[in-house]
């Protein structure tokens, strides 16, 4: 396993955070979405994340988004007869996103992030002191 | 006499393994919630205590210098705070390591210029 490999790995956690992020955001900022009667509407989406090793011969795994997927949770009917998208008994069909299952991912996903942010530092700062042995007089 | 280097083969092969545990923490903190990814863990302190306690008593360099650690998959899911704490606590070992070496340095570097300092 190389020197910088160890960086690799955070920055590849740093990544997935990033790919979470950017899904829950989408996912609260359609929260109030709607299409027109028999449209589809907005399906909450959440990214696909799998090990990959880092070399073909094995090492260690880093994660990798593969793709995003939709969540297949049914629309939320909200009466609202004066909205332009109800149908013709007067209900909106809303996006089954749950708004605090998102704000509770977007804490997961933030610390997440802060603790692949921490583990970058530690190593670099490891290989810093390793690198600076050679430095003392 | 003052023999620096098993105590230079001790320490590098420690700091090797320090290298590695930091090397295992990273990959479990970056693969947290990853489905189907399980805590990975070294197996070098369980060979270590075996190969100890087995160990010869006159021997220049303890004969677990030469083992390799192995990384396994434990059937455990990452916990993110015990990680962490896991990862500060071998960061600390590792700077320990690393002022072992820097001492073992600085004697040598006193013996060659016959205790007159740097």
């Amino acid at each position: 396993m190389g020197m910088f490999s160890v960086l690799d790995i955070s920055a590849a956690g740093m990544d997935v955070q990033q790919a979470r992020l950017a899904a829950a955001s989408a996912n609260l900022a359609n929260a109030s979405s709607t299409s027109k009667p028999g449209a589809p509407v907005y399906k909450p989406v959440s990214v696909v994340v799998h090990s990959v090793p880092v070399s073909a011969a094995g090492g260690l795994p880093r994660p990798v988004v593969t793709g995003t997927a939709e969540l297949d949770v049914p629309a939320h009917l909200v009466y609202d007869p004066g909205h332009p998208d109800a149908d013709e008994r007067g209900f909106v069909a809303l996006p089954g996103t749950d708004p605090i299952s998102s704000m509770l991912e977007l804490i997961s996903i933030s610390r997440g992030y802060e603790a692949n942010l921490r583990a970058f530092d530690v190593s670099r700062d490891l290989m810093q002191k390793t690198l600076d042995l050679g430095n003392r007089r | 006499m003052f023999e620096a280097a098993p105590i230079f083969s001790l320490l590098s092969h420690a700091l090797d393994n320090a290298a590695l545990r930091q090397a295992v923490h990273t990959t479990n903190i970056a693969n947290a919630g990853v489905d189907g990814f399980h805590r990975l863990d070294l197996v070098f302190d369980t060979q270590l205590r075996a190969l100890a306690s087995s160990a010869d008593e006159g021997a220049r360099e303890p004969s677990w210098v030469g083992t390799q650690p192995r990384i396994v998959a434990t059937n455990d899911a990452v916990r993110l705070d015990q990680e962490m704490a896991l990862m500060a606590k071998d960061s600390v070992r590792y700077q320990a390591l690393l002022g072992a070496f820097d001492r073992t340095t600085g004697l040598l570097r006193l013996a060659i210029h016959e205790g007159k300092g740097a």
